[in-house]
């Protein structure tokens, strides 16, 4: 029954983006790209419904076994039974990756896989932060019956009662339509959003930028071993980078397919359930608007600003929803954040001590190079392949890629203020909390790296050719005038 | 680029084995175990009904807040606070023997021992 419940969680979010971009069933790129953004956008409907059915009924099992199937049922409905013919997602032109590129990438996910399966079997109930916040706050909901409100109680104020459901709300309801508590639940659910990530990732370079770039793109985020951990940890952070990975790419294919504005309108949506996820998510929300707009008016084409209020319209209009059940969470459900208990004198000389800033910066730096748990900081590898292929930013993706970097900044930007001004103690939240801060941007950065470089000139899919001067030249990279280094 | 996927794919191999390594030499802290010892006493908990809590950690024991999160955890949906001022205290021992010193230094009377080094107490009223 859990599992039924998941898959109808799955099959919402297929079904609904199926009727916002139908296309004919099968294995394509596009509908392995519906699938893989399905798992969030039907946790995220779902969530909220639940949210929704349990202030208004309680934990009623028909009401939320009948919500469940019948939104299902319904968002099925809706994306098989469309006619219309939607934009079509499809792989960049390019060459063909060579075996041994589908190899690696083959690799990657048995190894990932196997990473999260034996990280979650030796601990299945995640790390401390997973049961000791979101996991509790699920337990709450599923065995506190009409006191579920409990959950939320000032006495429990350690927990964080702030927090945002989309988590504890899922494994609730999983947990409350199989009748039992399993630890099962989580770990699918954070299997998925793992899944789910790599899998937009990987088609999204992939549309933009080609096969070969996709699955070294995807090899790349399946090989972090900082993420996968993250994900077998059972928090909520991986789910929030899905969800920042999934609305920053649907700007992207807005970018590409300015006709279509329902990219626009599933963007707002992922980032509305980004704040439905976590606090930073709210952050990232803001971000995000401030990004477009200012991109917009830097990076301004031919039809000017005014084309695209309708994409801001809709980027907006797709966020209230969730945001609406956010709010509502916030004011009238969820404890107070302990933002709000902190005296402003000492917010102040938190601020004015510089001894804070120094630790912030230096933990900043290590953080940063350490960034995935790579065997060697992956930061420099990256920097040195830019320097091997160049920057080559296409005209049409220099607005996206400007936006993505502008939400990026200003988001981390954020959260470093916030801890600078409100943590007591900055060494601890450093050590805990920084890795996973710049992770949360991770899928969504390495897809900002795809998009910036250069393409990739691979031998094995040329002919071969004798050594000679003209081929030691080709294969040399170029500044071309395109270039932006 | 392969260099790229290579140290990506090394990388994650590592962190497999880093987790079996560990698997190996028992080093995760057992959450399933530490709820067992709760089992007996989980059975009469009832929702909205708040305990208070006192362990025979050591002030500076580095796994003191870890237990108190992990019996609230286990306790849920009841609330568990870090205070003995509460009617009905929930004692958490490392040993199977209650500490009555301990009890007696904190108004505490036990009113029943579920094993396992848990102990349901009562304040008295001082």
């Amino acid at each position: 029954m859990m599992f039924l419940c998941l898959a109808a969680i799955w099959l919402t979010g297929f079904g609904l983006l199926r009727w916002m971009f139908p296309r004919p069933l099968g294995w394509s790129l596009h509908n392995v790209l519906l699938f893989s953004l399905g798992i969030g956008a039907g946790a995220g409907v779902v969530s909220c419904l639940y949210f929704l059915a349990l202030v208004l009924a309680g934990p009623n099992f028909t009401v939320l076994a009948s919500l469940t199937g019948g939104v299902a049922i319904a968002a099925l409905a809706l994306g098989l039974g469309t006619r219309r013919q939607g934009t079509l997602l499809a792989w960049a032109e390019g060459p063909q990756p060579p075996w041994y590129l589908r190899g690696l990438f083959l690799l990657a996910i048995a190894l990932a896989v196997t990473t999260f399966l034996v990280a979650v079997a030796n601990n299945p109930h995640g790390d401390e932060g997973a049961w000791s916040i979101w996991n509790l706050r699920a337990r709450f909901l599923f065995r506190a019956g009409a006191f579920w409100r409990d959950a939320f109680s000032t006495d429990l104020s350690w927990s964080h009662p702030d927090y945002p459901l989309l988590l504890p709300g899922i494994v609730a309801l999983c947990w409350t339509l199989a009748g039992h508590e399993s630890t099962d639940a989580p770990i699918a659910i954070a299997f998925l959003f793992a899944l789910g990530t790599a899998g937009v990732l990987t088609g999204v370079i992939g549309v933009l930028r080609g096969k070969t770039q996709a699955l070294v793109g995807g090899t790349l985020l399946l090989g972090t071993a900082g993420f996968i951990s993250l994900s077998a940890s059972l928090y909520s952070d991986v789910p929030l980078s899905f969800y920042i990975l999934a609305a920053l790419a649907l700007l992207c294919l807005q970018d590409r397919h300015p006709e279509d504005l329902r990219f626009s309108a599933l963007a707002g949506l992922m980032a509305g359930f980004a704040a439905w996820t976590r606090n930073e998510g709210l952050i990232f929300l803001a971000a995000l608007i401030v990004a477009r707009v200012v991109a917009a008016l830097r990076f301004r084409d031919r039809t000017g600003p005014a084309a695209l209020a309708p994409q801001m319209l809709r980027l907006v209009a797709g966020m209230l929803a969730p945001l609406a059940v956010v709010m509502f969470f916030k004011l009238r459900v969820g404890g107070a954040s302990d933002l709000w208990s902190e005296k402003p004198a000492l917010i102040l000389q938190h601020l004015a001590d510089p001894g804070r800033w120094i630790i912030l910066i230096e933990g900043l730096v290590v953080v940063f190079f350490g960034l995935g748990r790579f065997l060697i900081p992956m930061v420099l590898v990256l920097a040195l392949y830019l320097y091997l292929v160049r920057f080559r930013v296409e005209e049409r993706d220099r607005r996206t890629l400007a936006a993505m970097g502008i939400a990026l900044i200003l988001s981390i930007a954020i959260e470093l203020v916030v801890d600078l001004a409100w943590v007591d103690n900055l060494p601890v939240e450093i050590a805990t909390g920084f890795e996973r801060m710049l992770l949360h941007w991770w899928p969504a950065g390495v897809l900002m790296f795809f998009l910036a470089a250069g393409p990739l000139q691979l031998a094995a899919a040329e002919k071969p050719m004798p050594k000679s001067k003209a081929s030691k030249k080709a294969l040399k990279p170029s500044r071309r005038p395109a270039e932006t280094r | 680029m392969i260099a790229l996927a290579a140290i990506a794919l090394c990388s994650i191999l590592w962190a497999l084995l880093d987790i079996l390594g560990a698997v190996s030499q028992n080093q995760v802290f057992g959450v399933a175990a530490f709820e067992n010892r709760f089992n007996e006493f989980r059975k009469t908990v009832q929702p909205h009904s708040v305990y208070g809590y006192l362990s025979d950690n050591l002030p500076n024991d580095p796994s003191a807040l870890p237990e108190f999160y992990l019996t609230q955890y286990t306790l849920a949906p009841a609330i568990v606070k870090p205070t003995t001022a509460e009617r009905l205290v929930i004692v958490n021992f490392h040993d199977n023997k209650p500490d009555a010193k301990l009890l007696r230094a904190n108004g505490l009377a036990q009113v029943q021992n579920f094993g396992n080094g848990v102990v349901l107490c009562r304040r008295i009223q001082r």
